[in-house]
């Protein structure tokens, strides 16, 4: 559990540390990315597959480096990469929908890795707040890997309905996440 | 490659950069509007009656219409291009404005003209060369817009694309508006809706493919 009053310390040293680097400061940034990499992963481990983790936090650190101009030095600086990360988790999450089916990683799911679990149970949480016909085929063809038509003689629901049912489902899915995320 | 190298890679070349400013990029924008209109003024677009044209309420209903969509569009574009804020309680206010504006725009009209002849009102021919230059004038504002939503950093990239399309639609309106000989509300309220639908939506569409970060 991180004390709420060194968690502050942490983001105050992170916006000065930010502010340096945009002034050019490598040894600042250096530091900067390296403590960032620790907490963006604990991040992605909670809402990734891990296999999918060291990616996204590439992905964000890349992010970071690109739009470091848009971190203004007078506000914290928390909210600024919290902000960048469940972007670049949502683009992740969008991306993988637009893939037709892609067969999860075998770690998921493994029972001696917490995070997996964690990461496991939470989307199995998401899941059960659909209609079960977008969770059943979504199930089936995100998770266990089906392809479509597969999925479509399995839930007895019709190739297109399929296709509309992961469709909408993740839509609501993403919704959820981003409705959680603004009430946090 | 490892995170660790790539943290080496990034700070390796680091180079000072100059902070994002809101106020610069709405300056910036300011002087393009005002660029824009001058040169369209310049090539000697305005309508020969504007003193006359200056008089009717509904000359002055589309510009400020269009004046204020296009600054509340642009405002709520430039805010949410930062990672933290978002477009849609701007969006929310814009759609009200709309609506006040047509509300209002109905009842200059049912004022001045009754409902008859609404066919010979609308004057297809004359509508459709507004619309084409209306989408034309918005051209400029639209790279403006997607340059800096390119260069920030939005999270919600629909909203800000919804906000910059209709900032340049309205934009583009409002320098039309000097140059347009019509100051019938029903001919406004269907050929700018016409020229700002077409270009909100192809702006929307392709700033939202080009803002991805």
């Amino acid at each position: 559990m991180v004390n709420p009053r060194a968690a502050a310390t942490l983001e105050v040293d992170w916006g000065s540390m930010m502010a340096s680097a945009q002034d050019g400061n490598a040894d600042a940034y250096r530091r900067l990315l390296a403590e960032l990499t620790p907490w963006l992963r604990q991040y992605y481990l909670r809402r990734l597959p891990a296999a999918a983790t060291d990616d996204a936090v590439q992905d964000v650190l890349l992010a970071i480096h690109e739009k470091r101009h848009t971190y203004d030095r007078s506000r914290p600086f928390g909210p600024w990469l919290a902000a960048i990360a469940r972007y670049k988790w949502i683009d992740r999450l969008r991306s993988r929908k637009r893939e037709a089916s892609e067969p999860l990683n075998e770690n998921l799911g493994m029972p001696d890795h917490e995070d997996t679990v964690v990461a496991q149970s939470t989307f199995r949480r998401l899941l059960a707040s659909l209609k079960p016909a977008q969770a059943e085929v979504i199930r089936l063809v995100k998770i266990e890997g089906y392809s479509i038509e597969e999925a479509s003689k399995s839930s007895g629901q019709s190739v297109s309905l399929v296709k509309v049912n992961i469709h909408r489902g993740i839509n609501r899915l993403t919704s959820a996440i981003r409705k959680a995320h603004d009430a946090d | 490659m490892r995170i660790e190298s790539l943290v080496e890679r990034l700070s390796a070349d680091l180079r000072p950069i100059r902070p994002r400013s809101i106020l610069r990029e709405a300056a910036v924008l300011f002087i393009l509007g005002l660029v824009e209109l001058a040169a369209f003024l310049a090539m000697g677009f305005m309508r020969p009656d504007m003193p006359v044209a200056m008089a009717a309420p509904s000359f002055w209903w589309k510009l400020a219409s269009t004046g204020l969509i296009a600054v509340l569009g642009a405002g709520v574009a430039i805010i949410s291009i930062d990672p933290v804020r978002s477009p849609r309680a701007g969006l929310r206010w814009m759609l009200a404005c709309v609506a006040v504006i047509i509300a209002s725009g109905w009842l200059i009209d049912a004022a001045h003209y009754g409902l008859s002849d609404l066919i010979t009102r609308l004057d297809w021919a004359h509508g459709v060369q507004c619309v084409w230059k209306m989408v034309a004038l918005s051209i400029p504002p639209a790279i403006a817009f997607t340059t800096l939503i390119r260069l920030g950093a939005p999270t919600d990239r629909a909203g800000t694309a919804l906000a910059a399309g209709l900032a340049s639609a309205a934009w583009g309106a409002f320098v039309f508006v000097f140059a347009c000989p019509s100051d019938d509300p029903l001919y406004i309220a269907v050929w700018y809706t016409v020229g700002c639908g077409i270009v909100t939506a192809m702006s929307r569409a392709a700033m939202l493919k080009l803002s991805r970060w």
